[in-house]
């Protein structure tokens, strides 16, 4: 696609439109790396319990970049760009692992799990000739570091020295849906599923915070109640409108005023096996279900007994990664175990529900691809940005893009 | 009749109840009790226990069946399986199979894709019908599903 200039103007509805754009445009995305995942935010990064010992890493990403994330031999949890310091070589292309050192094959540059550079062959030369230059600093050429901040399970990196400790980032609000999961119990790590979807990542996003598409488009939500607009809901969210939280609770399977507008209600329809949908309530509070989108990269699932955190990797306007880490707590019974697995059906990238939304976001970019210049309409419960206490109601999204007009200068 | 031909008989059919649209034969072709799973390799190797999919009984077989045929929402398309180096040991009433499978996939506007390639490590008994599945595991290399798996490999 070619490179051209945004048009500067936003529509004159405000943030109630969203001009396509936003979602085609290569220099967009290109200030969307720097200005929000590059910028001062908080990303999403791995679960503690990945690396449990001394000298597990993990790769993973903020925006594009690789990053490692790796616990020392003290314990404490680092992150460096994974990247050697001496050309630039992908240090580890691995999901996971463990390591003692991190030694680059290319030139075997090697560093300690710090990220300090320890050594490398021919420093001083073979047979009293070539070798590095005396003078040359270690000390300046180790691994890159990032920022880290951990909560109760998770860890986040930011490429940015601006960016307000993680409690404060997240904020007063939003930080209480945060620890409603991650509650201090050690967490126990199921299993990952990553997809690669053919649409923009903000669709993603997008897609948690609009509540009314749930009630719709999906059939395993609407007929089963297990998020519905005429289900008691609440929409909250952060002063920056960016972090979102979209609160239900389950409701049945019954004719009344809000399903009988949703075409994608079955009556009749009846599990062969209803052990998939055996919930049981094991957080305080009504909710049942709570769908949290913490900005810039992370969508933290909780519905019914099925927990995954979603991990966002931008791949370009019109790609994106949605890596899934599915997990539960070490106190978990077989049981549970069991349920939170049986659950997992409802998600990833064959979920009964969320195949559905990865199938429509790639929709959505083929609609825009010949309309960069058409708007899409976020006015249902009107143009407002206040918090909700129903789910009949565009508000998440206007409030996003307000926030992200912001960040951006848009 | 080989156990290979029988096996290959099988896994042509298999194949052909999916690829051919015929969903709901596709519980069929297992008995009861059973075990379905879709399963990445890196969970597989690690040892972690998530499913991409899972079905632990006839019942959760058809509701999967029905749910991709009938209610979940996605791009037209084709799938074509391909089913290659089939190979099964028969012990006491029971075979074990291996097999590599790739799924090339084709929606509309653009060129046909591999969904992803992987192992079936299955198990099956004879049953008046012919052979039918206990147990199938199919272990996916694709490290990235591009897009979604909508409806059982």
């Amino acid at each position: 696609m070619s490179v051209r200039a945004w048009p500067a103007a936003w529509p004159n509805e405000g943030d109630s439109r969203v001009p396509y754009w936003v979602y085609t445009d290569e220099s967009i995305y290109r200030r969307e790396l720097e200005r929000i995942f590059e910028g001062p935010t908080w990303n999403y990064l791995a679960l503690e319990c990945e690396l449990p010992g001394a000298g597990d890493w993990k790769r993973s990403s903020i925006g594009e970049k690789s990053v490692l994330v790796v616990r020392g031999a003290d314990g404490v949890i680092r992150g460096f760009l994974n990247r050697c310091a001496h050309r630039g070589v992908q240090l580890c292309q691995q999901e996971s692992g463990h390591a003692r050192h991190f030694r680059c094959p290319y030139h075997q540059w090697t560093y300690d799990l710090d990220g300090r550079l320890m050594g490398m062959p021919f420093r001083h030369g073979v047979n009293g000739v070539g070798g590095m230059p005396a003078e040359f600093d270690f000390s300046q050429h180790g691994l890159t570091p990032i920022r880290i901040a951990a909560r109760r399970g998770a860890v986040f990196g930011s490429l940015n020295a601006q960016v307000p400790e993680l409690e404060a980032y997240f904020g007063e609000k939003m930080l209480p849906y945060y620890d409603r999961v991650f509650d201090g119990r050690e967490l126990r790590l199921l299993g990952y599923s990553r997809q690669r979807l053919r649409a923009n990542w903000k669709l993603i996003l997008e897609n948690i915070k609009d509540t009314c598409h749930a009630s719709l488009l999906h059939v395993f939500f609407v007929t089963f109640g297990l998020f519905r607009v005429d289900n008691p809901s609440k929409v909250r969210m952060d002063d920056t409108g960016l972090h979102a939280a979209l609160i239900s609770e389950r409701g049945r399977q019954e004719l009344n005023e809000g399903t009988r507008q949703m075409h994608s209600f079955k009556q009749q329809l009846a599990l062969q096996d209803p052990r998939l949908l055996d919930t049981v309530r094991e957080f305080p509070g009504d909710a049942t279900v709570i769908m949290h989108t913490f900005w810039p990269n992370l969508i933290l699932q909780q519905q019914s007994n099925t927990l995954a955190a979603r991990q966002i990797v931008p791949r370009g306007p019109h790609e994106f990664d949605l890596h899934w880490t599915f997990f539960g707590y070490a106190t978990d019974d077989e049981e549970m175990t069991r349920r939170r697995l049986r659950q997992a059906n409802l998600m990833g990238p064959g979920g009964l529900v969320s195949m559905d939304d990865g199938e429509i976001i790639e929709r959505a970019q083929h609609g825009f691809a010949s309309a960069a210049d058409a708007a899409g309409i976020n006015e249902m419960g009107g143009r407002d940005y206040a918090d909700c206490d129903h789910m009949v109601t565009d508000v998440a999204l206007r409030a996003f893009y307000r926030g992200y007009r912001s960040v951006m200068g848009l | 009749m080989t156990l290979r031909d029988e096996l290959e008989d099988f896994y042509a059919e298999y194949a052909e109840v999916i690829d051919g649209g015929a969903l709901e034969r596709w519980p069929e072709l297992f008995v009861e009790p059973c075990l379905y799973r879709i399963v990445s390799k890196e969970n597989h190797d690690k040892g972690l226990p998530l499913s991409l999919m899972l079905c632990e009984s006839p019942g959760m077989l058809k509701d999967r069946a029905h749910a991709s045929k009938e209610l979940n929402v996605y791009a037209p398309r084709a799938w074509r399986h391909s089913i290659t180096q089939i190979r099964g040991r028969e012990d006491g009433g029971e075979i074990a199979a291996r097999a590599n499978f790739v799924v090339f996939e084709t929606l509309p506007d653009q060129h046909t894709r591999i969904l992803c390639a992987g192992r079936y490590l299955d198990t099956l008994v004879r049953t008046q019908a012919g052979l039918r599945l206990r147990e199938k595991i199919c272990v996916y290399d694709t490290t990235l599903i591009p897009g979604s798996i909508v409806m059982p490999l």
